[in-house]
């Protein structure tokens, strides 16, 4: 009997063993590509900044009637969802996931999906998506946004969709990641702007305002889809880096516990037994 | 000498960050020169060369577009790609510049013959900065 219950204890720590090796190399996986994904995070940051200040200031100047301006009735909207392309980060994927969902409700909704687990979540719900691009966060380039984001703008100016909201989250530090939900057509950079318009001094645009502004968009919105899916993958990285440090503490801790009461039924079974040859032995002397 | 603070930046680096002497670029009207205390200025870049001269040397760089904003606390230079002279494989350029080539031979969409005409564009770009 405690022999059995003894055996059972060793299978099962053997078990949890063997799927601590597998969380703590996934966790040692994770921290180094997010090292180097926490590095382009870094490197894209100036230039995304600057884009933002600069097309802020330009849309003071310019006015509404650009192509990329607002559309006067708001039928299609579409989502561009950035997901990761594995599971097994901890609420990394589900929470983007949510977000969107929540802020879709009520719309004429058109997908684009970046990442594997995305394109799954909203093929299996039956939304009509205007391109998956899976597989794409780990080594991308910035020409490879280009095309993603040339292949919306068209829609856009053919009118077939009327706002365009990108969906990904912040790397904020290696332990808080934050999902947001932005709109990125048709701009609202005038709110930002009255908060920090101060003196608009005089600048020479060249050409004009409206040119320069209508050259600058797209340049924007590679800059930003280009950040986002960079600002996402390390997002990924280090929540599946965490979500797996914290199996690998639970497992140690089961062991610990399991250890422990194997030595117990050992010890009961060693009792036990002394305790039958005892009584065995008395019997026999008297 | 007068200098002025420059920043060159693309998505994926900083490009380059000093004080420099002069900055020529090419807008999509034509090449521009940039000195110290410059007016406040924006233009779009074309696929053209962008010279920094710092300290009486100046270096060549091949740039595909972006965008430069000159303000009083300095100039900021938004490149889509952006390549020191020595820094471009020529060949690589070449086999661009043929492949676009026969692209336009086989006169496609016109989305297409744009897309080839572009990357045509961008590979003469860089075969002519690299042999200057």
């Amino acid at each position: 009997m405690a022999s059995g219950n003894m055996k059972d204890i060793k299978r099962r720590i053997k078990s949890v063993q063997s799927t601590m090796q597998i969380t703590k190399a996934m966790e040692l996986v994770a921290s180094s590509k997010l090292r180097r994904a926490k590095e382009r995070v870094m490197q894209s940051r100036p230039y995304f900044n600057a884009i933002y200040d600069t097309i802020t200031r330009i849309s003071a100047q310019s006015r509404e009637n650009s192509v990329y301006g607002r559309h006067p009735v708001v039928k299609n909207s579409l989502f561009i969802v950035i997901a990761g392309d594995r599971g097994l980060a901890g609420g990394f994927n589900s929470n983007i996931l949510k977000l969107a969902q929540a802020q879709m409700e009520g719309k004429n909704v058109k997908v684009l999906t970046i990442g594997k687990k995305s394109q799954e979540f909203f093929a299996k719900r039956g939304f009509s998506s205007i391109g998956d691009y899976p597989g794409l966060a780990e080594s991308l380039r910035i020409a490879e946004t280009h095309k993603i984001v040339d292949q919306f703008l068209e829609l856009y100016r053919k009118q077939e969709i009327d706002e365009i909201f990108l969906c990904y989250t912040e790397f904020v530090s290696p332990l808080t990641q934050e999902a947001h939900c932005i709109q990125l057509l048709p701009s609202d950079f005038k709110k930002s702007d009255a908060e920090t318009g101060k003196k608009p001094a005089a600048t020479e645009y060249d050409p004009s305002p409206e040119a320069v502004f209508e050259s600058i968009i797209p340049e924007y919105l590679y800059g930003v889809l280009y950040g986002a899916v960079v600002e996402s993958y390390a997002s990924e990285q280090s929540a599946r880096r965490m979500a797996m440090e914290s199996a690998s503490d639970n497992a140690s801790e089961m062991i610990e516990d399991l250890n422990l009461s194997y030595n117990r039924a050992r010890q009961a079974a060693i009792t036990q037994e002394i305790t039958e040859i005892v009584a065995g032995s008395g019997e026999v002397g008297s | 000498m007068a200098t002025f603070h420059l920043k060159v930046l693309t998505a994926e680096r900083c490009f380059f960050e000093g004080d420099v002497d002069r900055l020529i670029v090419r807008t999509t009207e034509g090449d521009v020169g940039i000195l110290p205390r410059h007016i406040n200025y924006v233009a779009a870049l074309s696929i053209g060369g962008m010279t920094i001269s710092q300290n009486g040397t100046s270096r060549l760089a091949a740039v595909s577009g972006g965008f430069v904003e000159v303000s009083p606390t300095g100039t900021t230079v938004l490149a889509r790609t952006c390549e020191w002279a020595d820094e471009i494989d020529v060949s690589r350029a070449r086999a661009a510049e043929e492949r676009a080539k026969q692209l336009l031979e086989h006169k496609e969409s016109a989305q297409q013959q744009d897309i080839a005409e572009m990357r045509l564009k961008k590979a003469l770009n860089r075969i002519r900065i690299a042999e200057k």
